[in-house]
């Protein structure tokens, strides 16, 4: 194909120049999107967190400062670091066995499959803001379900969103309830899985868990590593459940980075500081997904290895 | 020898039947689970509100109060908020769709100069959060570009593309496409905006369902843009309408809840056009790069 | 060649900032033209609304319009425009349209509303935002509001900020102790008091409170073999959203903040104690449910659904759920607060401001007060007991007490005229810090977090109000 095209290329130089207006010119909008919604504005955001403004007066230039007192003073910033993390990590990784291994199951031939996979489909196309109202009538303290029916084994009651040490694990089972995009996705994988290698395994003798591990994991890495990619960028900006439910407590215990952020900007009106914030989240994001692309490396496996 | 073979054969088969009930056993038992938390909201719209509040609580409404759905309609106008949804829903999808297929196309098909380069800061974007930007773009668009309770904040990014990951999907499918139908079709004479229309769109119909898809669950989740730039209660959207029963001093939650149950059905509807697709679109990209 | 695509690529980059600062130009004179198409644009979509309810299209026009915003619901939202629609109808200068904003993102959309400089005139304000709002300029001065000798709201209704008044509270309201009687005569316990001078100190109602908890084998907290884990009806519940925790402060002898409001001491010993006792219902005595001060529906809840017998909450309370509660059948009372140390309860109401944007200072005000006065809002918020009247005359003229309260919306008239009336008027009833106190918003944010862990019993009051008392001044010093 290579060859093909260099040759076309040499031999129409002028088609090649109408391409390559031709393809400016359909990117047009990815360009303009790429400048104003992406790039500029990431700009602007460190730029912002340079000035103390309230969005009303004028914005006073303070370097720094904004930093220095989120990493020093500030009662929230660590606390929401810490928060950010261990949701994204447990909501992840909860999320990402989860829908492996039902995506797994509907992989099999069993009766209803579409019925069974737009049941699992139908928690993520819910409006998100009634889910989590949903839920913390089942998690309440006192009278929630969830407590009657602990109470009614005779195990004590664990008081879920109201309590610092349950409240992140909490959000995060619903996070993985919210996880049905991604079996999908899985689903999707596994059928792309070649049946040749599976018989050819078979063939062989291998069992159940050899085949899986030995063929079906390997052809599935490219999807384990683009819905690991996906799920920690959704799941670290994670706002919802802290606007709807927990207001970012009990303690800052689910204060996560995006609400501190929104917090800051919207409620107490401080837009320098809160782009402050912005750029941390920015700097934590990019050192999550750059241990992932540095790992990725060494586990995914790419058919054939000709990847391109 | 081919007499154990056979029994081998049929002990497979049998050992496969066994673990596939298995399965579907499993799968049904965790599908009951996932659908719980739906069923609680649903019988808690049709409660009265004292008996949302007794304990223990019960599993279905004594009387079921469909009584409950009349009245939330007084307040929760649906039609007018599913419209005013669907106002930034219908632009955003068609327009995004059809930008993500065009810029999708160029990096497929064509060849120019800083390719790679755009490529790249393309899918860089995808690694960037929105709500990273949000400060910036909102000052953007209500201060420097004065759209105040507007749409148009929420319209007009879905029109760039609609978003790096969505152009990335169909660049992918794009790809799986057969360069010979193009070819076939230049020495025809068609065009390129011909084999656009009558080669690659209908080859990629399927990733085009799936980034119409994506866009609409992106925007019809998407509270805190909403609540950021809509204003008025007359351009209130289904989300922001779901806020709006939280009254000055008190909250009836079984109304809330009979308005939550109502917002379910668009999300339910429109995966179920798009489900067939979905899949097949998600399993043709491939997504290995 | 690449000169070429650099200059194409130039050239859209060029294109589309044009097109981008094109737009934002054109805007920018539109918002320029002094929020004309802004205002332009709700007046339409107000005219299309109101074209079936008011056929004078032609009179609003020569009216001065404004806007009044206030939070709540659709539905709240549409019975303050039929009060407005009175109002208007009643004069021929002012045309008041009303915008109802959710409770959650109120004071969001009036901060996006004040950056860009597009606030309604007048509206209601949350309690906490008031003082902040008036320290950055955003509130008009209302003191001229009530002329000389003109019947004023109570002292303790007015919010200032620098000595001068910013706004009146919109109504009164008061914390007092709710019960479920028919609780109580289940248990044999005797009423909670509803006069001030027998009202019961905390050990007396922890001490009734336990009589009143009862686990799944019916034994109570003070029992031998109860078991905590398993209570199925609780004697009693502290409402603990972090403004209504001041009131146990001031009764242990501390407080939030001085009397002016200028310096913290939320961290003397006092405060922290009453704070650590509300917490210790639920973790040591063992008498009240887990309360995480999030949520308001107190009432519905506890005193309602039998689940708690003793709730603390609004007066707002009678007019929002307990008169459809009793109608259906629940009995309950009224009483004063217990105490600590010194009798406290606070007062409180939304605030109703005039914006400093506004064009129309005059108008808005009279609005405001129009629609402050008791007899506009009658029907709908004081004979309901939603709201309690803001002239002292209701309080102290026995005939228009009863006017007020003897209707079959509140509990017997007794009861209410002296756990509530006459609680109002004693000296036990402060108005809560946010009437002189700038930076409560962020102030009971970071309260409210870190008490969470207080609450589960994860941490004590002292220690983490000691972790957070630099971080709690420095809010309440405005950096």
């Amino acid at each position: 194909m290579s060859t093909s095209t260099r040759k076309s290329r040499t031999r129409h130089s002028r088609s090649y120049a109408s391409e390559e207006r031709t393809a400016y010119l359909c990117l047009i909008p990815a360009i303009i999107g790429l400048t104003f919604i992406t790039y500029l504005p990431l700009l602007a955001v460190f730029v912002l967190s340079l000035f103390s403004w309230s969005g009303l007066g004028s914005m006073k230039f303070t370097g720094m400062s904004n930093y220095i007192k989120l990493f020093t003073t500030d009662p929230y910033m660590l606390d929401s670091i810490r928060a950010t993390i261990y949701f994204a990590v447990i909501a992840v990784i909860g999320s990402m066995i989860y829908s492996l291994c039902i995506a797994l199951l509907l992989n099999r031939k069993i009766p209803a499959r579409t019925f069974w996979r737009a049941v699992y489909y139908v928690p993520y196309v819910l409006p998100a803001t009634a889910i989590y109202v949903g839920w913390s009538w089942l998690y309440e303290s006192n009278f929630g379900l969830f407590n009657y029916l602990l109470t009614k084994v005779g195990l004590s009651r664990v008081m879920f969103i109201a309590d610092s040490r349950y409240v992140v694990p909490s959000l995060a089972l619903i996070a993985v309830w919210l996880s049905g995009n991604l079996i999908v996705i899985f689903l999707a994988g596994l059928q792309n899985v070649p049946r040749v290698y599976h018989e050819a395994a078979e063939i062989d003798g291998a069992n159940g868990w050899q085949r899986f591990r030995n063929v079906t994991l390997p052809c599935m890495t490219p999807i384990i590593f683009y819905n690991l990619l996906m799920s920690l960028i959704t799941n670290m900006q994670i706002v919802t459940p802290a606007l709807a439910l927990t207001n970012g407590g009990p303690g800052n215990s689910s204060r996560f980075i995006s609400y501190l952020m929104y917090d800051q900007a919207f409620i107490n009106n401080k837009l320098g500081y809160a782009s402050a914030v912005s750029f941390v989240f920015f700097i934590l994001i990019a050192v999550f997904t750059g241990i992932l692309f540095a790992t990725s490396k060494g586990w995914i496996f790419y058919e054939g290895g000709d990847e391109r | 020898m081919s007499i154990t073979k056979q029994g081998a054969m049929k002990s497979r088969k049998r050992k496969e039947r066994v673990s596939n009930i298995i399965s579907v056993i499993i799968i049904a038992l965790v599908a009951a689970a996932v659908l719980f938390p739906i069923w609680w909201i649903v019988r808690t719209s049709l409660m009265s509100n004292a008996e949302i509040y007794k304990y223990p609580p019960a599993f279905f409404p004594s009387r079921w109060l469909l009584s409950n759905y009349r009245e939330t309609l007084v307040i929760f106008k649906f039609w007018k908020y599913f419209f005013n949804t669907m106002m930034i829903i219908a632009p955003a999808v068609i327009g995004g769709t059809l930008t993500a297929t065009i810029c999708g196309y160029a990096f497929a098909r064509l060849r120019f100069r800083g390719k790679k380069f755009l490529f790249t800061l393309c899918v860089g974007s995808m690694l960037l959060p929105t709500m990273v930007t949000l400060i910036p773009l909102y000052i953007m668009w209500t201060r420097i570009m004065g759209f105040q309770d507007s749409y148009l904040p929420l319209i007009l990014p879905y029109l760039t593309g609609g978003g790096a990951f969505n152009i990335f999907l169909i660049r992918q499918f794009i790809m799986t496409v057969p360069r010979e139908l193009d070819e076939a079709a230049t020495i025809d004479g068609a065009g390129r905006l011909r084999i656009l229309t009558q080669i690659i769109v209908p080859a990629i119909k399927p990733a085009m369902i799936v980034v119409g898809l994506f866009i609409f669950i992106t925007l019809w989740n998407d509270l805190l843009q909403q609540m950021i730039y809509i204003n008025s209660a007359e351009k209130f959207t289904i989300a922001l309408g779901l806020t709006n029963f939280r009254g000055q001093l008190k909250q009836d939650w079984a109304l809330t809840m009979c308005a939550t149950c109502l917002s379910f059905a668009p999300g339910v509807i429109f995966y179920l056009i798009g489900q067939k697709y979905f899949v097949e679109g998600i399993v043709m990209t491939g997504l290995k790069n | 060649m690449s000169k070429k695509i650099i200059s194409i690529l130039l050239a859209v980059m060029l294109i589309g900032s044009i097109i981008l600062a094109g737009c934002s130009k054109t805007d920018k004179v539109d918002t320029g033209e002094d929020e004309s198409s802004a205002t332009n644009s709700t007046t339409e979509s107000k005219d299309e609304e109101k074209a079936d309810a008011t056929a004078s299209d032609s009179d609003t026009k020569e009216k001065v319009k404004i806007t009044y915003s206030m939070w709540g619901s659709a539905e709240e939202g549409a019975n303050v425009q039929t009060v407005a629609d009175k109002f208007n109808a009643s004069q021929d200068k002012i045309q008041v349209e009303v915008v109802a904003i959710p409770w959650e993102n109120y004071m969001t959309k009036l901060n996006t509303m004040a950056t860009a400089n597009q606030l309604p005139d007048t509206g209601m304000m949350q309690e906490q935002g008031v003082i902040q709002y008036s320290s950055e300029g955003m509130l008009s001065d209302v003191s001229t509001m009530f002329s000389e000798g003109e019947a004023k709201p109570l002292d303790s209704l007015a919010y200032t900020y620098q000595g001068k008044v910013v706004s009146y509270a919109s109504a009164n309201e008061v914390i007092i102790l709710y019960y479920n009687k028919d609780m109580f005569d289940a248990a044999g316990v005797a009423y909670p008091p509803s006069s001030l001078e027998g009202a019961w100190t905390w050990e007396e109602f922890v001490a009734a409170a336990k009589k009143l908890t009862v686990d799944s084998n019916g034994k109570h907290p003070d029992e031998d073999g109860f078991n905590s884990q398993n209570i199925t009806q609780y004697g009693c519940m502290i409402e603990n959203l972090t403004w209504q925790l001041e009131i146990w402060a001031l009764s242990n002898g501390g407080g939030f903040y001085n009397s002016d409001g200028t310096e913290l001491i939320i961290d003397k010993p006092e405060s922290i104690e009453a704070i650590q006792k509300v917490a210790d219902l639920y973790l040591v005595d063992h008498v009240a449910p887990l309360s995480t001060g999030l949520t308001d529906d107190g009432i519905p809840r506890s005193i309602i659904t039998g689940t708690v017998a003793m709730s603390s909450n609004g007066t707002w309370n009678v007019g929002t759920c307990l008169n459809v509660a009793k109608e259906e059948g629940l009995n309950y009372g009224v009483a004063v607060l217990p105490y600590m140390k010194e009798k406290v309860t606070i007062n409180t109401s939304g605030a109703n401001v005039v914006f400093s944007q506004t064009k129309h200072l005059e108008e808005a005000m009279e609005w405001i007060k129009w629609y402050g006065q008791e007899e506009n809002n009658w029907d709908s918020l004081i004979a309901t007991g939603i709201w309690m009247p803001r002239l002292d005359k209701y309080y102290k003229e026995e005939a228009l007490t009863h006017k007020w309260v003897d209707n079959p919306n509140f509990p017997p008239y007794e009861e209410y005229k002296s756990a509530v009336v006459d609680y109002a008027m004693s000296d036990a009833a402060r108005p809560t810090s946010w009437f002189y106190t700038a930076h409560t918003a962020e102030f009971n944010t970071l309260l409210q977090s870190i008490l969470g862990d207080v609450w589960t019993g994860a941490k004590t009051a002292q220690d983490v109000i000691a972790e957070n008392i630099d971080a709690l001044k420095a809010i309440h010093a405005g950096e």
